[in-house]
């Protein structure tokens, strides 16, 4: 009976939250077979879904070493903002993609430096980061939307299709099996995770734990950078505030991808999967064409339950 | 560990200077060389701080540019403020203005009634304080705006009769809580009461962060709860940059029959419209001429007229393939 018992809640444990996943797409299913439960319809969200994914694993990445970023939002819309002006600008389309990465990876590694080697707390260090990067955009767009002359060659990312899958999906993918596999199976990876755990024992086993939290801030920046990019990209247009929305959103789904771990840590398989139940939501909910507030009540409730019940699973393992 | 203390209050008071010198800093300079040579006008050295939270959108901006460009004309100074969506920040941005004992103030695309106790302080310093498309509230000098009421009529009655024939289905994109779009969305909701062969489908509303890449979502999914051809005829947006969404996803679906409709007339719309997408029609607000009439009532109180308080309108134009340019 007892075992019984355990074999229930390991299951909860391990696969609650997937199982949240499934029981929401089966209920979608069951209200709209027609329009929600098809082909198309799944390949739409993975689309819909693809830019939250992408930002959303550069924050896992920080919040693997216990730190966060606050900046990634004003990140994306400056990657968005400076990829566009460059291709208003004239200068090639393989340029205005990557410079911006360049620049994006020097401004994270900035924001893990200044936390790694002065000890501030990332919430504040990244805060100001974000502010500075507001007056950024500012200076560069002079506030407004950069829309006129862009190239038609910059929808290219954003807009592809290889046949009825689109790039975008593509790309998310391939974003998390890499990302899956650093953190996973690769040394980087598995340092990054022993710092978040304990800071100073890991630091006693020898791992430079500078270097890993300016290699995390880094590619969080530039992987905000690439979603600020696509989305500008997507629409033909970077608007200033483009990557606010993200912001929180991206944060939400690492958070209940951690409750898809067992140790509850940060990770990139989770993190796509709390991705995939917020796309799901809004996807299904419109579909539904229930009115927005109930859209904002709804995911809102389903967050909170999601971490509620993942503490209460950790409590009783304990 | 005093050391590391230290260092910290240093790196938080850096930060501070440099995130207020990156925002505060881009008001001066762009006009810079014009503004010399005006004549002996009553604005002449008047320092007027041109406040607004929404300086992405690209109508907000043309305003600002107009607002700034003709004031610095008659001799002004002129400090833009923009808060990025934030309300909070920009009430307190408002009484920072009135705290240094600015001139003036011109509120741009917000409501006063979301910063009427800042603005009441304004009213108290007797700092006049105009409102460019924003609204009006007891204290305040004059708004210029478009009558939104009237632009939704005009758009919503065009759409209704002369594009879909009195019947039919429409989705409708909006934004309540932004006061001009919500009087177009009040004209919506009055009209359509009249047209018993038109049925509403949903109204959904679109974020302002990133309004054309959210209605395309928004526009795929609704699509695909509405897969039949001709099964929505319409899709009403309050204003141009969901409008620009919904006709972006309905060219990926293919749904060349759906008919969209705009508010504003922004080039990006307006292009699309001449391009002869799903995009049908838009209403050119007259945002120069807001602008214009701004500048103009401000001459006028600085050179010591009294001014006829209360809302002023420009008036709007439709914008249909026909007239597109």
């Amino acid at each position: 009976m007892k075992s019984g018992k355990i074999g229930v809640k390991y299951i909860v444990q391990t696969y609650g939250t997937i199982l949240a996943m499934l029981a929401i797409i089966i209920i979608f299913s069951i209200l709209r077979p027609d329009s929600f439960c098809t082909v198309r319809n799944f390949i739409n969200i993975t689309r819909q879904i693809s830019l939250l994914v992408i930002i959303s694993i550069g924050a896992t990445m920080v919040m693997s070493v216990n730190e966060f970023d606050l900046s990634v939002g004003s990140m994306a819309s400056l990657g968005g903002v400076m990829a566009a002006l460059l291709a208003v600008n004239g200068q090639p389309l393989a340029l205005c993609f990557i410079l911006p990465i360049l620049i994006c990876f020097a401004i994270g590694w900035v924001n893990g430096w200044i936390v790694a080697r002065f000890r501030v707390l990332s919430f504040i260090t990244t805060l100001g980061m974000s502010t500075v990067l507001s007056g950024v955009i500012y200076k560069l767009t002079g506030g407004a939307t950069v829309f006129q002359n862009i190239p038609q060659g910059f929808a290219w990312l954003g807009t592809k299709k290889f046949g009825e899958i689109p790039l975008l999906s593509v790309l998310m993918i391939l974003f998390v099996a890499a990302f899956w596999f650093l953190m996973r199976h690769m040394s980087i990876g598995r340092k990054m995770y022993a710092i978040g755990g304990n800071e100073e024992a890991a630091k006693i086993s020898g791992i430079n734990v500078a270097k890993y939290k300016n290699m995390a801030f880094a590619f969080c920046a530039v992987l905000a950078c690439i979603t600020g990019m696509l989305v500008a990209s997507r629409v033909g247009s970077a608007n200033t505030t483009a990557g606010d929305g993200y912001f929180l959103q991206s944060y939400a789904a690492v958070f209940i991808g951690c409750t898809v771990s067992r140790q509850g840590v940060p990770n990139v398989a989770g993190t796509l999967i709390g991705a995939a139940i917020l796309g799901i939501l809004a996807n299904g909910l419109t579909i539904m064409q229930s009115p927005t507030y109930m859209q904002d009540i709804i995911t809102g409730s389903i967050i909170i339950l999601a971490v509620i019940a993942q503490k209460l699973g950790q409590g009783d393992a304990k | 560990m005093k050391s590391l203390k230290k260092m910290f209050a240093v790196l938080l008071a850096l930060t501070l200077v440099l995130s207020m010198a990156a925002c505060g800093g881009t008001g001066n300079d762009g006009g810079d060389g014009d503004g010399d040579g005006g004549a002996a006008s009553g604005l002449s050295g008047k320092k007027i701080s041109v406040m607004t939270p929404y300086l992405g959108s690209v109508t907000t901006n043309q305003m600002v540019e107009f607002l700034k460009s003709g004031l610095e004309a008659g001799g002004a100074e002129v400090t833009v403020v923009n808060t990025d969506n934030d309300f909070g920040a920009l009430a307190s941005r408002i009484e920072d203005v009135v705290a240094a004992g600015t001139d003036g103030i011109v509120l741009v695309s917000a409501d006063p009634n979301q910063v009427a106790n800042q603005l009441q302080e304004a009213f108290d310093a007797d700092i006049p304080v105009f409102g460019c498309d924003s609204g009006f509230i007891e204290g305040m000098q004059v708004n210029a705006t478009s009558d939104n009421y009237q632009m939704g009529e005009l758009i919503v009655k065009y759409l209704f009769d002369d594009l879909m024939g009195g019947k039919g289905t429409v989705i409708a994109l909006t934004h309540r809580p932004h006061p001009g779009v919500v009087k177009r969305c009040e004209a919506f909701d009055d009209i359509i009461k009249d047209y018993p062969d038109i049925k509403l489908i949903t109204e959904q509303h679109v974020p302002a962060e990133q309004p054309i890449n959210d209605a395309q979502d928004i526009v795929e999914n609704l699509l695909l709860a509405n897969p039949d051809k001709d099964s929505v005829t319409a899709i009403w947006a309050a204003w141009d940059e969901p409008a620009i969404g919904a006709t972006q996803a309905l060219k990926e679906a293919g749904r060349d029959e759906v008919i969209v409709t705009g508010v504003d007339g922004n080039e990006q719309a307006i292009s699309l419209i001449k391009e002869g997408t799903n995009l049908k029609a838009t209403v050119q607000q007259n945002f120069e001429g807001m602008a214009q009439i701004v500048v103009d009532q401000m001459t006028k109180l600085f050179d010591g007229e009294e001014l006829e308080k209360g809302e002023m309108y420009a008036p709007a134009t439709l914008i249909t393939p026909e007239n597109a340019e």
